[in-house]
């Protein structure tokens, strides 16, 4: 799997304003939180802008430079800086109406409408996750703390890209654990014992969505 | 109109609200962006409305613009992108406003686009024009890998794998 060029087609994809509302949030998150990922949307934004001045002019016919003025009061003109926008997810973790899946592993669903599900994960230390593979793809970002898995160790601000290939059992290896954002295209797969009472748990859930 | 001009007339109208420097802004960049958005498929009425919007951000915002972080065209370049992003959403419930995030990484997060132009210059330098063109509709105009295919007239795994291959020679620039 070349995850690089999966991560690049992610930010790209951002800079270019064409990713589903979630992978946006997703992926907004990633910048702000690894600075090389952030480089990288900087230098494709710089990419796409210089195109502005090859296109062929197309002066709008139906407004003028005064009604721009109008329209826009100068009340609005502000120069303060913009809160945290991440403030609420980013802020204090113990604030979030966690629900509790099994043991040290908790998710927190976010309210956005799309084919992809976004969630929030907190893994006690030392928790894991059952042995699993996935129908489609899933995006994990570390938010904190870190997880290790056969791969390797994962910390704040990196990122993990499974599609179905790949089968992993995830510890959260920090001492105070890890919290993760989280991205499934599709159901996850469980593999071994335990995972097939998790299938049989996500196919029933299924049935109330 | 080169950048240096451009930055000082912008300065005019965050200081000095000045509306003849707008006008002259106006002139430059409110065709650009109207192209842009009917490049991504936009009708002319819906192009031109949120080209207001964006011109009107340019004014009201102007003080936001920072020229030692970065150029005009791209500071105006996210607006338009921001605005359209939004205007496809509208009827979605956001979690967080688009534009407020984009704004918030704009400020807190930014290289100077100067540093990274050399890193800029050796990627366009690095692609062929068949590449650049490939780049152009699928991330500045938005087309679907399909309609590339269609429009070359080449196969759809044509266009993805060529697509795969430009992000990969691009990624030894962009560390």
């Amino acid at each position: 799997m070349n995850s690089t060029a999966e991560k690049n087609e992610l930010i790209f994809g951002y800079s270019s304003g064409n990713l589903s509302e979630a992978k946006s949030l997703f992926v907004s998150i990633y910048l702000y939180l690894n600075s090389l990922a952030g480089k990288k949307s900087q230098i494709f934004e710089n990419i796409l802008a210089d195109n502005l001045n090859e296109l062929d002019d197309i002066a709008p016919k139906n407004f003028k430079y005064s009604d721009c003025i109008k329209t826009s009061s100068d009340s609005k003109y502000k120069t303060n800086k913009s809160s945290n926008p991440f403030s609420n997810l980013l802020g204090d973790f113990n604030n979030i109406n966690w629900k509790s899946v099994y043991k040290g592993f908790k998710e927190y669903n976010l309210p956005i409408d799309g084919d992809d599900t976004i969630k929030l994960i907190k893994m006690e230390p030392g928790t894991s996750v059952p042995l699993h593979s996935h129908n489609g793809k899933e995006y994990i970002l570390v938010l904190d703390g870190s997880f290790c898995d056969e791969y390797g160790e994962y910390k704040k601000g990196d990122m993990q890209i499974n599609n179905q290939k790949i089968k992993h059992k995830p510890t959260a290896c920090d001492k105070n654990g890890c919290v993760c954002m989280s991205i499934t295209e599709n159901e996850v797969v469980f593999l071994g014992k335990f995972g097939s009472i998790l299938n049989l748990f996500t196919f029933i859930k299924s049935f109330f969505k | 109109m080169e950048n240096d001009k451009v930055v000082d007339l912008v300065k005019k109208i965050s200081e000095e609200r000045d509306e003849r420097a707008f006008s002259q802004i106006f002139d430059f960049i409110a065709p650009k962006i109207n192209a842009y958005l009917i490049k991504n498929n936009l009708n002319i009425e819906q192009a031109e409305e949120l080209t207001q919007e964006v011109l009107s951000t340019i004014w009201i915002k102007a003080k936001l613009f920072n020229p030692e972080k970065s150029k005009f065209t791209t500071w105006a370049f996210t607006i338009a992108r921001n605005k359209k992003i939004d205007f496809y959403r509208k009827n979605s419930k956001n979690y967080a406003n688009e534009e407020d995030i984009r704004n918030f990484l704009y400020e807190n997060n930014r290289f100077n686009d100067y540093e990274i132009q050399s890193s800029i210059d050796k990627i366009k330098a690095e692609l062929d024009e068949n590449q650049q063109k490939l780049i152009k509709m699928s991330f500045f105009e938005q087309k679907s890998h399909k309609i590339i295919a269609d429009e070359l007239e080449i196969p759809l795994g044509t266009v993805k794998s060529r697509i795969r291959a430009i992000l990969n020679k691009m990624h030894k620039f962009l560390s």
